[in-house]
């Protein structure tokens, strides 16, 4: 616990600083809501409100996509690692100003509970910040924190792999609230709510539940960042973070890519390599 | 189907226009035979592909996919095939791990002078897909099984 009252002490005072001197309009970070008594996602004026910010291991929500309603606007925003990572990725789509924002990066992210990527987790500072908050975590001590994980869906027979996911996609009652949570799925209209071609029907399909999964992790592949927020809000507990849990995987393996480290690289599907694997290629 | 007659697989061919749907043409007025089981749509550059277009030939029955391509270095839009290469493999390692089989998804490259190699390309997907059986959907309840269509989607 002592980590996370570190940053939030840390990130109260550069908030109160920014307020304070003008330099932000709004402060985007962690809180509970006037209603409910959970940590939301609350945005600060006045600096008297400051108190109001928290980082706790409840904070489990992407703030990154609330940029792109303040477009044009200066706010301040908290930022995990991940998040980090994908004001990364919205640089390089070139979605945001880089001189509007500025960052409050959290440094040696303590983990969220509850979220499994945070068990896979090997970047837990923050790769972009104006200001750092908490402290640097060295290469050693995130090794030693990284939960050597097996996937077991790799190790089962296609058949199996067929007949997990449709398990776990039978479930799914397509509320996009696993698009919502994600920083990435930014579309002003989604595939899911055409009508012309209309790729997902509404009525109650297991292939369009597949359809929508797939196709999800399509557009994910090459930027997600494996934050773990579409599993975290899902509310029927579906493994819907595996298909792009893998596409990171397979980036990271055949074409050595990772999204989000660096605001300057394109996305993986925007380029190619004349020497690219064909991988599962006829000869 | 009865029982005694072999699996015919309904494979969707998406073939790109500047080259390997010249090489069906070139094996057709060739008189080169190959397997009548593949249903070709043109597509105008391979790089048009977007994975949608696979995973609805899928859902409407299509027991295994074809994509071809010209060779890397020969596209006519000068890079649309290596884009499309990354999208195919990232494509391919994904459905393999939901678990759709690994011979169902056909890549291929095939200049348009490759008549000769195109034949060969359909006969090769044609065994590999006879080799998986029939497709059952994602969600494994089957398609209907009328001739000369494309089972149509279940509602």
């Amino acid at each position: 616990m002592k980590r996370y009252e570190k940053i939030t002490k840390e990130i109260r005072e550069v908030a109160k600083e920014l307020l304070e001197k003008n330099e932000v309009e709004k402060v985007i970070g962690f809180g509970k809501g006037l209603i409910l008594d959970e940590i939301g996602p609350i945005f600060i004026s006045k600096p008297k409100d400051i108190k109001r910010l928290e980082f706790t291991p409840e904070a489990e929500m992407s703030l990154a996509k609330y940029l792109l309603n303040y477009k044009g606007r200066n706010v301040a925003i908290v930022a995990k690692p991940c998040d980090s990572r994908a004001i990364a990725s919205y640089l390089s789509e070139n979605l945001i100003n880089r001189d509007e924002v500025k960052i409050i990066g959290i440094n040696g992210c303590p983990g969220i509970e509850d979220n499994t990527a945070c068990d896979e987790c090997d970047i837990r500072n923050a790769v972009i910040a104006d200001y750092y908050v908490g402290e640097k975590m060295t290469e050693e001590d995130i090794q030693k924190e990284l939960k050597d994980k097996e996937d077991k869906i790799e190790k089962m027979s296609p058949q199996e792999r067929m007949e997990y996911f449709r398990s776990e996609f039978e479930r799914c009652t397509r509320c996009y609230a696993c698009r919502e949570a994600c920083f990435i799925c930014y579309c002003e209209e989604c595939f899911t709510d055409s009508n012309q071609p209309n790729w997902i029907k509404e009525s109650v399909s297991l292939n369009d539940n597949f359809t929508y999964h797939i196709m999800r992790a399509m557009h994910m592949a090459g930027r997600c960042v494996n934050c773990g927020a579409c599993e975290m809000a899902c509310p029927e507990g579906i493994d819907v973070r595996a298909l792009e849990a893998k596409m990171v995987r397979v980036a990271d393996e055949l074409f050595d890519y990772r999204a989000g480290v660096d605001p300057k690289q394109k996305t993986l599907l925007a380029e190619y390599d004349v020497n690219d694997s064909e991988k599962g290629f006829m000869d | 189907m009865s029982d005694t007659q072999e699996f015919e697989p309904k494979i969707a061919a998406f073939l790109c226009t500047w080259c390997s749907y010249a090489a069906a043409d070139l094996a057709g007025s060739g008189r080169i035979q190959y397997p009548p089981n593949i249903r070709v749509m043109r597509v105008p550059c391979t790089g048009r592909m977007d994975p949608f277009l696979i995973i609805k030939a899928f859902n409407m029955g299509a027991d295994g996919i074809l994509v071809s391509g010209c060779h890397p270095g020969d596209c006519h839009y000068l890079d649309g095939n290596l884009y499309a290469r990354r999208r195919f493999v990232m494509l391919n390692e994904l459905l393999q791990y939901a678990g759709v089989k690994d011979n169902r998804l056909n890549f291929t490259w095939c200049s348009a002078s490759e008549g000769k190699r195109f034949a060969q390309v359909v006969k090769t997907t044609v065994k590999r897909v006879k080799e998986v059986g029939p497709w059952q959907g994602f969600d494994g309840q089957g398609f209907s099984k009328k001739e000369g269509e494309l089972a149509g989607e279940k509602v």
